[in-house]
Order: C-alpha cells, then structure tokens, then sequence
C-alpha cells in the first residue's frame, strides 16, 4: 500500500484527489504557486509546499520542483490530476526513475496518444475509425496544408499536433480564410504547448462528442465504464457533461465499448483513460483522440456506475487487479455535470476574476459538488475559470434535469460571476430537454439573450429590489453625509462634554 | 420618496413609504428587505412571498439576476428625473475609442502599429486571460492613435490598451 501520495495539480481536482487518499488511509502532500497559498487543496493535504510564483510554468509546470518535494517529503506515488504535467511522458518517466509511482499511463502510451497525428496512426492499424483528414503528418507546412485540404473538403479543422482543450484549434470554411486562420492556429498552439505543428481533419457536421471512460491494469485486462454525453460545449470548451447519453442504446454503447477497449490496448495501456469519439446522425462513430488521464468530468461515471474512479486508479498504480470485470459494471439512473466557471454569461463570458465573498453550495437529494474555493478565496486570472462542479444524480433523466433545476437556483456565489444562470437556461431548454443537440448547438443554436426574452418576466419583482438596494444605498450616503451632526440636543452635548472633562 | 424604475422599457412607479411599505399603482404592499450576511443577494418577501437575488449597482444601471434571469434596470427618484427632463440630451460622444482590457491578463500581441488606418473588426490586441486567448477587435474603422501596451505585458481589468480616432 502506499503510505504518502503527492497530488501535482491545484484546486477542484486536487482536493477530489486527497479525499480518495484520505478515505484510503494515505498521506497526502499538496503543492502550490504563491498565487494560492490559501487554496482549499493546500488546507486539506496533510503536508504541502510551495513551489513557486503563480505563472503555471514557474510553479504547476516545475517537474524538476515537484520532484524534489516529493524526495524530500518520501511520497511513494504522484498523482498528476489532469492538466498541467499529467499527459507529460517525460514527466511520467522521470518519477519511475526518480522511484515514483506515477498513477497514470506508461510514457509510451501518453506518447503514443498524445502525439494527435502519432495517436491517428496507431489506433487506424488497430482496426478503430477515425475522421479524414491528414494522414502523414509531421512538420507540415503551410504549403501542404493548403493544397491538401481542398482534398479532404470545406468545413474542416485545423487542430494542434500537441493539442487539447480547444486550443490552437480553428474551423475553415474554405480556402481563402485559411492563410490567416493557420497562422493564428500554430500562435496559440506554439503558446499553449510550446508547438506550433498542427494537421487538418474534416468537419463532421450535426455530430455529437460522446466519450468512453476505460480502465485497465497491469495484469492486461481492460474495462469501459460506459460513456459520457459531452456535446454541449462553448469554443470546444466542455460544459456540461452528462452520462448515458440519449443517443445511445445498448448495441452501440457494446460496439463502441468494444472499440474504446481496443483502442486503449493497441497503445498497451494502463490506468484510467478517455476514449474521444465524434458520433454523427446516422450513428457512425470515429476516433477523436484519447486523453491519458483522469477528466474533468469523471463524476458523471462515478455517479451511474458507483465506481469511485480516483480509488480505482490507486489500486491499479499498486499493481492490483481492477476490483471489477466488465459484466459487473452495471448503469443505474443518470447524471448530470455542469462547469461553474467563473466568466460572466451576459457579457460574452469573459473571464470575472476576484474575491469570493460569500457562497452556499446546493445540498439535499442526489447532489454532489466538486468545488476548489470557498468565501474568501480570491479567484486569479492565473488558471483555469472552472472552479466548481455541481454534479446531479436521478433516476431518469428528467429528474436529473429536475434536480439540477432546483440546484443551481440554490448555488449562490458572490464576489465573481459565474456561468449559473447559463445552466439555468440550458436547464429550461427545450432542445436540451428532448436530447436533441450536438456540438455546435451552443454556440449557434442557443441564444442567452432570446432565451431570457422567453423566460418568465419577473420585471416587476427585479423593479421592487432595484428600487429598495438604491434607496437603501442613498438612506445611507445621507446619513454619511449628516455623520457630523450631533444626533443628540445640545444641552445634552454640552452636559457629555462637560461630564467628560471633569 | 417616489422613484422611477425602468425595466426592459417598462416603467414603475414605486413609492418607498416606509422600512416596511412601498406603494405601487395606489397599493400599499407590505416588504421586508434584507441582505444576505451582508452580501449583494437580498432576501425580499413581498405580501408574504420570498424572493432572493443578486443586486449589483452597474456602471449606469442597476443588475438584477433572478430565477437565472438578469435585468437591468434604471433607478431615478423624482427629483432626479425633472432634473434629467430639464437639462436634456448627453453629451455628444467624442470621436475617440479607448480599448480597455475587458479582464486582467497578459498581452500576447499588438498586430497594429500606432498611426495604422484600421477595419472594423480587425484585431487590435491578442489578451491571454485564464488560459485562454482573447482576439480584441476594432469595434469601428479608424486610425490607431496611441498603442500603450507591449507584448509580453500583464495588465489589469480596465487597462486602457491603445487609442482609436
């Protein structure tokens, strides 16, 4: 068993790191960049230290830093969360040779995967699917690129060789806006990943983003957990998460189950891993990518399935055998994951950062939240927006949606916006209700602003608050104002005063 | 005192009698008002129903986000609005667009040069907040007066990036 586990990452995922370790008897060791000293992570761990200024590359970045912790402070294992170092094989080599555990992948499946064009190859000589798009890729340059894509067909996408996440990512439309949108691609992906290569793969239109949970251990058996629904998506930014999917229905879910266990095996994998999947109307499916790590949105798996992921992935990187086989991993009901990010939804979601002041998180019946702040805890332009989870279980999905309903109007935040009463809209969405989505439906067909127009008016109510907040704001100013004034007679001054002085 | 409060170009009329009583269309209706330890969401119950949400003082106007709904509102006191009515339009806007920052970040580029003719829409400044980059484009066409900023730098919420004329 391992007795002392460091976590190297920060806030939400963090702290859902040091609570399986907790309930598992292990010793935690949290890490943390000046930026947050005050951390929820940084109070929960049993030791934890700081490794540096708040720029994640000069802290959350610094593997030669948290390898030195983690010797000093003689953790057995290193639990990289997701983000930061944990699809780094180089990171994931060095703790072996520094007599770590790192409790994920083997470096040469992270490399395998994490190479997008390397991972393509890989998983096509295995038998599994994938989008068109540039096969032999390297260091293409713009010039191949541009007379390859008519070849694979407009729409397509540029996306980044090192990418995750969105980024360096850009949808073409055709030929002549490709120039500048490639150069803007390869800007951000050389900034996000330190390369600028990227490849090209065509559009699937009205496709849905659905996604396979596996596990595997070092004893070679591999087992999917079902899938999870991640369409509804902003910038290809995930936001809300849910499992099962509508789209899905037993003979799928087996056939793509197959195919995501295949895929892990063909890169030898090990540990808990994501197979991508982009799944079109007329249910093709094919590979995206697989991310080696845990997500984001692992919650949603836990809450159908009862497995208790982070758990798993302990076992696993001791060198048991996982605690289920594939027939013992049943689906009861449905969950629903929603991002609280701290970005204001009415004013195109920019980024709101600053000093929480006051927060109630949902409780009651079927619901979980994963959050890294509490009031107080000043939120930094330094990382990630997302900063909670709320996570709903029900028996069905319209009770999920129910609950999630009744949830979020009770999540109160304050001190930063936050994309709540996005959710809330989404919640009431017609189109949301009745499943009938893909990943294109926030950005084009879900308008804030009309589905406010629609939603029921409480103006005269907002008109009552209004008015009692700025009438209360100038009842005081004026009393401000009059502060000098005695609020006493004069005799009754001038007897204080003398009383005073005697 | 009597206020003007204009919501989604409805207009109401509300009377503040007292701590406990406004008056609205010739109804008195009994209120308590409270804010939430302190914080920017209040708790109202009107006529015995309960409503919360959160009250900001916007720039101009006033926000309100309740049930997931957001209003802005304008809250003008009588006095106020002869005043308004009497002193007429606002000030013409000047020929001058100051790019602020709309969030505190690092500035990535500046892919426009001081004295630059500019499109609507064209990027002025690449901001990296959060992760993210933020493309920040020309919200009309005109001359780049003054660029303020660098690559590389860090700047703060509101941060004037650079002049339009």
């Amino acid at each position: 068993m391992f007795k002392k586990v460091l976590v190297a990452n920060r806030g939400e995922i963090a702290v859902r790191i040091i609570r399986a370790c907790r309930e598992l008897g292990i010793q935690t060791v949290g890490i943390f960049s000046e930026a947050d000293r005050n951390a929820l992570h940084v109070r929960y761990a049993d030791e934890s230290y700081l490794l540096g200024p708040a720029p994640s590359r000069e802290s959350y970045l610094r593997a030669d830093k948290i390898l030195d912790i983690a010797a000093r402070s003689g953790v057995d294992a290193i639990h990289p969360g997701y983000g930061f170092l944990a699809e780094r094989e180089d990171f994931s080599a060095q703790c072996a040779d520094r007599g770590f555990v790192f409790i994920g992948p083997k470096p040469t499946s992270i490399a395998a995967m994490g190479d997008k064009a390397e991972a393509r190859a890989t998983v096509i000589k295995a038998g599994v699917p994938v989008v068109p798009g540039t096969e032999d890729v390297g260091n293409l340059t713009d010039d191949d690129l541009l007379s390859v894509a008519p070849k694979i067909g407009f729409p397509l996408l540029i996306k980044a060789t090192a990418g995750g996440g969105g980024k360096g990512m850009r949808e073409i439309k055709s030929l002549d806006e490709m120039p500048t949108l490639l150069a803007s691609a390869r800007r951000e992906a050389e900034s996000a990943f330190g390369d600028g290569n990227v490849y090209l793969e065509k559009l699937v239109e009205g496709a849905r983003h659905i996604e396979f949970q596996v596990m595997a251990d070092s004893f070679g058996n591999v087992i999917h957990l079902g899938e999870r629904e991640c369409s509804i998506q902003r910038r290809h930014q995930k936001l809300l998460e849910e499992s099962p999917s509508v789209f899905m229905d037993e003979e799928l879910r087996k056939k793509m189950g197959d195919v995501a266990v295949k895929a892990a095996q063909a890169v030898d994998y090990l540990n808990a891993g994501t197979i991508e999947f982009l799944v079109d109307k007329e249910r093709n499916f094919y590979f995206l990518e697989m991310n080696t790590r845990l997500q984001v949105e692992h919650p949603v798996t836990e809450m159908v399935t009862g497995v208790d992921i982070v758990a798993e992935q302990i076992r696993i990187a001791r060198g048991r055998q996982l605690s289920y086989t594939q027939d013992q991993i049943e689906f009861k009901g449905h969950a629903i994951e929603c991002r609280i990010n701290a970005e204001d939804p009415f004013n195109g979601f920019v980024p709101s950062t600053g000093r929480i002041t006051h927060s109630l998180l949902p409780t009651g019946p079927g619901i979980r939240v994963d959050s890294g702040v509490y009031p107080g805890f000043e939120v930094t332009p330094y990382y990630d927006p997302m900063i909670a989870k709320l996570i709903v279980w029900g028996e069905t999905r319209a009770q999920a949606i129910l609950r999630m309903r009744r949830a979020l109007e009770e999540y109160r935040i304050v001190g930063v916006r936050t994309n709540i009463p996005f959710h809330q809209t989404l919640m009431d969405s017609h189109r949301f209700m009745g499943g009938q989505f893909d990943t294109r439906f926030v950005e084009e067909r879900f308008s804030l602003d009309d589905a406010m127009e629609s939603r029921e008016s409480h103006s005269e109510i907002a008109a009552i608050l209004a008015t009692l907040a700025a009438h209360q704001l100038s009842e005081r100013s004026a009393h401000i104002v009059r502060r000098n004034e005695r609020d006493a007679s004069n005799w009754k001054w001038v007897g204080r005063w003398e009383r005073m002085h005697r | 005192m009597k206020y003007i409060t204009t919501c989604d170009n409805q207009e109401f009329e509300i009377e503040v009698v007292d701590e406990h009583h406004i008056r609205m269309v010739d109804k008195l209706q009994q209120v308590d008002f409270e804010s939430v330890s302190g914080q920017p969401v209040y708790s109202l119950i009107l006529d015995g129903k309960s409503y919360e949400a959160y009250v900001y003082q916007g720039e101009e106007n006033w926000l309100v986000l309740l049930r997931g709904r957001l209003y802005s509102l304008s809250v003008v006191d009588e006095r106020e609005k002869r005043l308004r009515a009497a002193g007429g339009g606002r000030v013409a806007e000047s020929g001058e667009f100051l790019m602020k920052a709309p969030m505190p970040g690092l500035v990535v580029a500046v892919p426009v040069l001081e004295g630059e003719m500019v499109e609507k829409g064209q990027v002025l400044v690449i901001l990296e907040s959060m992760k993210m980059q933020n493309e920040l484009k020309a919200p009309r066409s005109g001359k780049v007066e003054r660029v303020r900023v660098k690559p590389g730098e860090s700047v703060e919420q509101k941060q004037t990036l650079l002049t339009l004329h």
